[in-house]
């Protein structure tokens, strides 16, 4: 098909007029590439904190403050990358404001999740420090082991829609994975399921990451191509 | 021979901006331009066209100081779309 459309009222024949359906329709679809840094950004800082957590865990020391903390730092660049994607598209898709709104609330859930635990975990330390004078022994139950799985459930929802609204399987795959490191996670120890934490981050974003960013440096020197 | 299809899409420029409207919510005008390979000025009158059949909504504004118009395709322009590929296909299928 002709790169330029010059001949305003150039009669068609039908196979011409699908032809060109079709090579516009196909130009629409390959016409966003994500540079997958936000999946990248994110598969590192997850990967990196669970990494961290087991660490401290593993080797018995404790930082200043929580390590957690660099999620909320990292909302940052990904509100500064989100203005300026939104930016440079020329064209937005059926299915941008659905992602948005699936994102939006993940992030929402996520930190109404972390509130959750948090206040569960400091009304169970009293609940175990009565149980423990009473008794005298420890607290049977251990909250900590059962945070992961959910917050791996959580992970896995809006990776699985968007791998499979895009038609992307590594995500489509990644967002499956967490689901699977949920399960397992129930029945391990903590340690274990930081492993799993970091473990589902790189498979549901940092690979799908790198493979989107790789997609859109070959999109873009394809383009470049054609241009010159 | 192809009476029965829609003149306002016949065309070929108006065609691939419709073509280009049904896969995406909306469109800013270099999209379209950079697509379809068009001049400014002939995008310009086709659009206006394809506003003045009712099958596109164009909302002009500003961006950064500079003008930003967007179209973005109507039901009604979806209904002829789906009538024209309707129209074609049956032709080809004679």
């Amino acid at each position: 098909m002709d790169n330029s459309i010059e001949q305003e009222e150039k009669t068609l024949t039908e196979k011409e007029s699908l032809l060109l359906i079709t090579d516009m329709i196909n130009k629409a679809r390959n016409s966003y590439h994500d540079n997958g840094i936000a999946a990248i950004m994110w598969g590192c800082v997850i990967t990196f904190c669970s990494l961290v957590m087991f660490a401290q865990l593993q080797f018995n020391f404790k930082l200043p403050f929580s390590i957690t903390w660099l999620t909320l730092v990292a909302i940052i660049p990904q509100i500064f990358l989100t203005i300026k994607e939104k930016k440079e598209r020329k064209a937005k898709m059926h299915e941008d404001v659905a992602m948005d709104y699936i994102w939006l609330g993940f992030g929402i859930c996520i930190f109404l999740l972390s509130h959750v635990t948090g206040e569960i975990f400091e009304n169970l330390n009293e609940a175990a420090g009565s149980y423990k004078t009473a008794t005298g022994e420890k607290f049977p139950f251990l909250f900590n082991e059962y945070v992961f799985p959910l917050f791996l459930i959580l992970y896995g929802l809006p990776t699985f829609i968007t791998g499979g609204m895009c038609k992307f399987r590594p995500m489509f795959w990644g967002g499956i994975f967490c689901w699977v490191c949920s399960i397992i996670s129930v029945y391990t120890h903590v340690k274990i399921d930081l492993l799993l934490t970091a473990a589902a981050a790189t498979v549901a974003w940092l690979i799908p990451g790198l493979i989107l960013k790789q997609d859109y440096v070959r999109a873009k020197r394809e383009l470049k191509e054609q241009h010159v | 021979m192809f009476k029965d299809l829609d003149p306002i899409l016949h065309s070929q420029l108006r065609l691939a901006v419709i073509s280009l409207l049904i896969s995406v919510k909306e469109a800013e005008f270099t999209f379209l331009k950079e697509k379809t390979g068009a001049t400014a000025g002939n995008l310009s009158v086709q659009i206006q066209k394809l506003k003045d059949a009712g099958y596109i909504d164009v909302v002009k504004k500003f961006k950064d100081n500079y003008p930003l118009t967007t179209c973005r395709i109507t039901l009604d322009g979806v209904n002829a779309f789906g009538k024209y590929v309707e129209s074609l296909k049956s032709y080809l299928g004679n």
